[in-house]
């Protein structure tokens, strides 16, 4: 079953737009939705929940068009726009209170061992946790209700390391039983390296790819020669940057020769990123 | 809805605003003042500190994160609204029993608390309302102009209700005259500006769920 469908959806703002994105998440597994600042990932995930007006698309969670099904759709999943920036002055105890009458499966127990787990203090204001906790208290709720499909936009995003490891260790804790599926949209593409298991590219409003994390990278090769060898692949490279000793660029797998003499490696998440978003102020 | 009732009321509202008609309600105690003001004080302090709070707390995200629809947004903000005007009202009616009882003689320049003048504080609130709330929901966060707006409304009509109070004779003989008294003909002023509080707000509210499904949150 697939936990999210986003078919063709098209939004068009004056400066910006998204154009058919589409892509699917099968339940069970973490995707990450990754792309530059701007690139249009929160805009998706906020027409994924129909808090914007999309122009065209479909959108179905858990089987489910969302928003035929928008009550239930949102009883069961959970989503987090980085941490709790809401109602800040209020202590954390207050806004739970408030929260947890909206929900009919909220779990006081399972709420209650994960604050335990992240070390939260009901008794603070949202304003003095951490950037760290507010993104635990956010998360707290969303697993109290018992969500079946969790939506985070950057969650991972000013958080040190251990707390994002930490985060990503319960990322894959929780998707284990094949119950939960998680999206999480992110810039910092090593956290993507550790724990996902599909990767979806957007850039500039547009699905560059999305498959399986090993697929995803393998579909590129990073290519490092010389000047000459610059000329023979230029025409089929998405980018290039020039060095002294001649040049690195990213290139299709399905584009390169395998018996020719550049040097070719298997390129990271993030420098499939910075090569495709070099490649507009290439042709601009 | 009722659950983001709850909210509106324990988390949006600062507790001020319940003290708040006291306060402004014990002002209908000073003899011969223009007590449409004592209304007037929740368009003037309540309402734009109220969206100012939600506008601070990013309320609108919190409110849509939760199992709820935009109309329930919509419904359950112009709820807290009905309901802090009706605790105007109610606490200011009091202080109004109060009034005709410490003054049983006074000469009311302007009109003096009679139940048909609740009547037209209600309409006084029907149209804040509609204007407010009609202009309000299309960005959900601008209050300023909505709330400039929709108080020139209000206050347009107070004035030309006391200026009528003033200057026409049936009507001031209705308000301040012998027929200040007669509740054959105050109750149903009070019955029809509730009626019209009703529906200039239900109104107001289908203009605002329309215009709320287009916002961006």
């Amino acid at each position: 079953m697939l936990a999210l469908d986003v078919k063709n959806l098209n939004k068009k703002y004056e400066q910006f737009q998204l154009k058919n994105v589409s892509f699917q998440l099968k339940k069970g597994y973490i995707m990450g939705f990754i792309g530059a600042n701007g690139a249009g990932k929160t805009t998706t995930i906020k027409s994924i929940l129909n808090m914007t007006q999309i122009d065209s698309g479909e959108i179905s969670t858990l089987g489910k068009n969302f928003i035929e099904h928008e009550l239930d759709m949102k009883q069961v999943i959970g989503y987090a726009f980085g941490g709790a920036n809401y109602y800040t002055r209020s202590k954390v105890k207050k806004v739970t209170n408030v929260i947890k009458k909206f929900y009919h499966n909220w779990d006081e127990a399972v709420y209650s061992s994960y604050l335990k787990r992240f070390d939260l203090d009901e008794n603070k204001k949202i304003a003095e946790l951490s950037e760290g906790m507010k993104v635990k208290y956010n998360l707290a709720l969303a697993l109290s209700h018992g969500s079946k499909l969790l939506i985070l936009d950057e969650p991972t995003s000013g958080l040190d390391p251990v707390a994002r490891d930490n985060l990503l260790d319960l990322f894959q804790e929780l998707v284990e039983e094949g119950e939960i599926s998680i999206l999480f949209s992110t810039h910092i593409t090593s956290d993507l390296e550790k724990c996902a298991d599909y990767i979806t590219y957007i850039h500039n409003g547009e699905i560059i790819n999305s498959s399986e994390k090993e697929e995803f990278i393998n579909a590129y090769r990073l290519l490092n020669g010389d000047n000459s060898q610059l000329e023979e692949v230029k025409n089929h490279l998405i980018s290039y940057k020039k060095n002294s000793f001649g040049f690195t660029g990213l290139i299709h797998n399905k584009d390169f020769d395998p018996t020719s003499n550049i040097n070719a490696a298997r390129p990271n998440l993030e420098e499939i990123m910075i090569y495709f978003s070099k490649r507009e102020d290439m042709y601009v | 809805m009722y659950n983001l009732l709850l909210k509106e009321l324990k988390l949006g509202v600062s507790p001020f605003f319940y003290i708040l008609p006291f306060l402004t309600g014990a002002l209908m105690l000073i003899p011969g003042w223009i007590y449409f003001i004592v209304l007037l004080y929740f368009c003037w302090i309540t309402v734009p500190n109220l969206c100012g709070t939600y506008k601070a707390q990013n309320d609108l995200q919190f409110s849509f994160m939760m199992p709820v629809t935009k109309n329930d947004i919509v419904k359950a903000k112009i709820a807290v609204i009905v309901i802090l005007e009706f605790l105007h009202i109610v606490v200011a009616v009091i202080f109004g029993i109060m009034n005709t009882q410490l003054y049983p003689n006074i000469n009311n320049f302007f009109l003096g608390p009679t139940v048909g003048f609740w009547g037209l504080g209600f309409i006084m609130f029907a149209i804040f309302n509609f204007i407010f709330i009609s202009m309000y929901f299309k960005t959900a966060y601008k209050f300023g102009a909505p709330t400039i707006a929709a108080i020139t409304g209000a206050m347009l009509f107070a004035g030309g209700a006391e200026w009528l109070g003033i200057q026409n004779s049936m009507f001031f003989d209705l308000f301040k005259g012998s027929n200040s008294n007669n509740l054959f003909i105050h109750l149903p002023i009070l019955f029809a500006g509730i009626a019209i509080f009703a529906v200039f707000t239900i109104i107001a509210y289908h203009i605002a769920i329309k215009q709320f499904r287009k916002v961006d949150i």
